[in-house]
């Protein structure tokens, strides 16, 4: 359990968000939530670079002179480095203005917490009667040829799992739009069991329709009435192999854990 | 004063404000309560107790679709929310109209940025760099149509750089302004629109 107590510093969650994704913001608002509840910070927001309050509205509305700014990201690249700092105008790790400290803390998705997060995620869609020794784990991110970014922090969390404590039979990464393809799964796996961990910020087009049909479980896109129901008929008989397919990862309540450690992290790394 | 003895002050006992499509008041038991400008007359209200529920409520319109901007003209009616506290009051207030009481009370207290709309396209890259290149003439007409047609708030940026920005004459009292410091996400992407259009036309 974190420990940070921070009554007279805000904290300020930064999110993507989306014009067209309902569901896009949900997950920075509910780890506000959870943290506001805990009491260790004096206040706790939100900011979007695609909805509201954006990253520009923000000030205003902290009070606190010091602040610490986490950005829910999977990982670092063109946002964590380019955009968000440009548009809260922060110029290193910690930025003073006027009377204010603003501390820059890394992105959610590169603290070595997640690991644990992601190993605890996937026993939690599997159920506790499947052994993971007879379970392959996949983590699947979007991936794209135009980086190596994209895949890099999904590439770095797969070897700390192979290594963790929880015996997967198998730890593997694969991609939306880049080799290893998740629609190969059933190739690249050979144990009984497979599970499937999505590794975004937030559900969406892609943890909802894209995923599901590249596994095979959805036969075309579909705008169900829930998008969540596509994560409540686990588990999908396919080919002889049983396959679980679960929510993104940064929709699991403990990610509200893994903010704290950004800030704690922050703190230990800069002495203060 | 801080935020939330701000916003108490300005509502005494008794006392009415109107902030963008709501109407707030605080009744004579001391509660601050806020529903739809249009539901003043209505007897069966919702009872919406939580920023949550009022975040959840403000994302869509009565059609069901997403909104993303949560000052254009289709709030949702037949909710109220009542609450004792300022703070809770003002929470519920940001899940529907988010930081526009502070920058409200920014702008009275001079602290509020205005930045130009030129220089908010300069600054974007990726697939939003081309919206710097919009000429003169269309970035009036981000302003004047697309804004005014989708959003309630007051503009006060300029569109150009160097430009002062427009002062901001109060039109009623009793009434909480929506103002506009800087272009928002969509304005920027029909900003990219408009100047892919001129590139377009030129090329031909």
């Amino acid at each position: 359990m974190n420990s940070v107590s921070k009554p007279e510093s805000a904290l300020l969650i930064l999110g993507h968000g989306s014009t067209e994704n309902p569901d896009s913001s949900a997950p920075c608002w509910d780890h506000a939530e959870t943290i506001s509840a805990m009491g260790c910070f004096g206040s706790v927001h939100c900011a979007f670079w695609k909805e509201e309050p954006s990253f520009r509205q923000i000030w205003p509305m902290i009070e606190e002179r010091e602040v610490y700014i986490v950005p829910n990201f999977i990982s670092e690249g063109y946002f964590t480095k380019q955009v968000l700092p440009r548009e809260l105008e922060l110029s290193g790790p910690t930025t003073i203005r006027e009377d204010m400290r603003l501390h820059y803390c890394a992105p959610v998705g590169s603290h070595p917490s997640m690991t644990k997060l992601l190993a605890n995620h996937a026993l939690e869609i599997m159920g506790e009667t499947v052994r993971p020794e007879d379970t392959a784990l996949i983590i699947v991110g979007h991936g794209t040829s135009l980086s190596k970014n994209s895949a890099k922090a999904v590439k770095s969390q797969v070897q700390a799992l192979r290594q963790g404590s929880v015996p997967f039979a198998e730890v593997l990464d694969a991609y939306m739009e880049e080799a290893p393809y998740i629609s190969d799964w059933a190739k690249q796996t050979s144990a009984a069991n497979v599970v499937v961990v999505p590794f975004f910020v937030a559900d969406g087009l892609h943890s909802y329709q894209d995923i599901p049909v590249l596994l095979g479980i959805e036969p075309e896109p579909t705008a169900a009435a829930s998008h969540r129901e596509v994560f409540r008929h686990n588990p999908h008989m396919i080919n002889g192999r049983t396959l679980w397919y679960g929510s993104s990862i940064g929709t699991d309540p403990s990610l509200a854990e893994v903010i704290l450690d950004q800030v704690a992290d922050f703190d230990l790394k800069y002495g203060l | 004063m801080t935020l939330e003895e701000t916003l108490a002050a300005l509502l005494p006992i008794g006392k009415k404000l109107g902030f963008g499509e709501l109407h707030l008041r605080r009744t004579e038991d001391a509660l601050f309560t806020a529903h739809h400008r249009e539901d003043a007359n209505e007897p069966n209200l919702h009872s919406l107790d939580s920023a949550r529920e009022l975040r959840e409520w403000a994302k869509y319109d009565d059609e069901g679709a997403f909104r993303p901007l949560k000052t254009a003209p289709n709030l949702r009616k037949g909710w109220i929310t009542r609450t004792p506290e300022a703070q809770e009051f003002l929470s519920r207030l940001d899940a529907i109209y988010p930081g526009l009481f502070a920058t409200w009370v920014a702008y009275t207290q001079e602290r509020l940025r205005i930045v130009p709309l030129r220089e908010t396209l300069k600054r974007q890259s990726g697939m939003y760099r081309i919206s710097a290149k919009i000429s003169t003439e269309r970035v009036e007409q981000i302003r004047k149509e697309f804004c005014a047609r989708n959003c309630l708030r007051t503009i006060l940026w300029p569109s150009e750089e160097g430009s002062a920005h427009d002062p901001f004459v109060p039109e009623k009292i009793d009434e909480i302004p929506l103002l506009c410091s800087e272009a928002c996400t969509l304005a920027i992407n029909h900003a990219r629109v408009l100047a892919l259009e001129e590139s377009l036309t030129k090329t031909h």
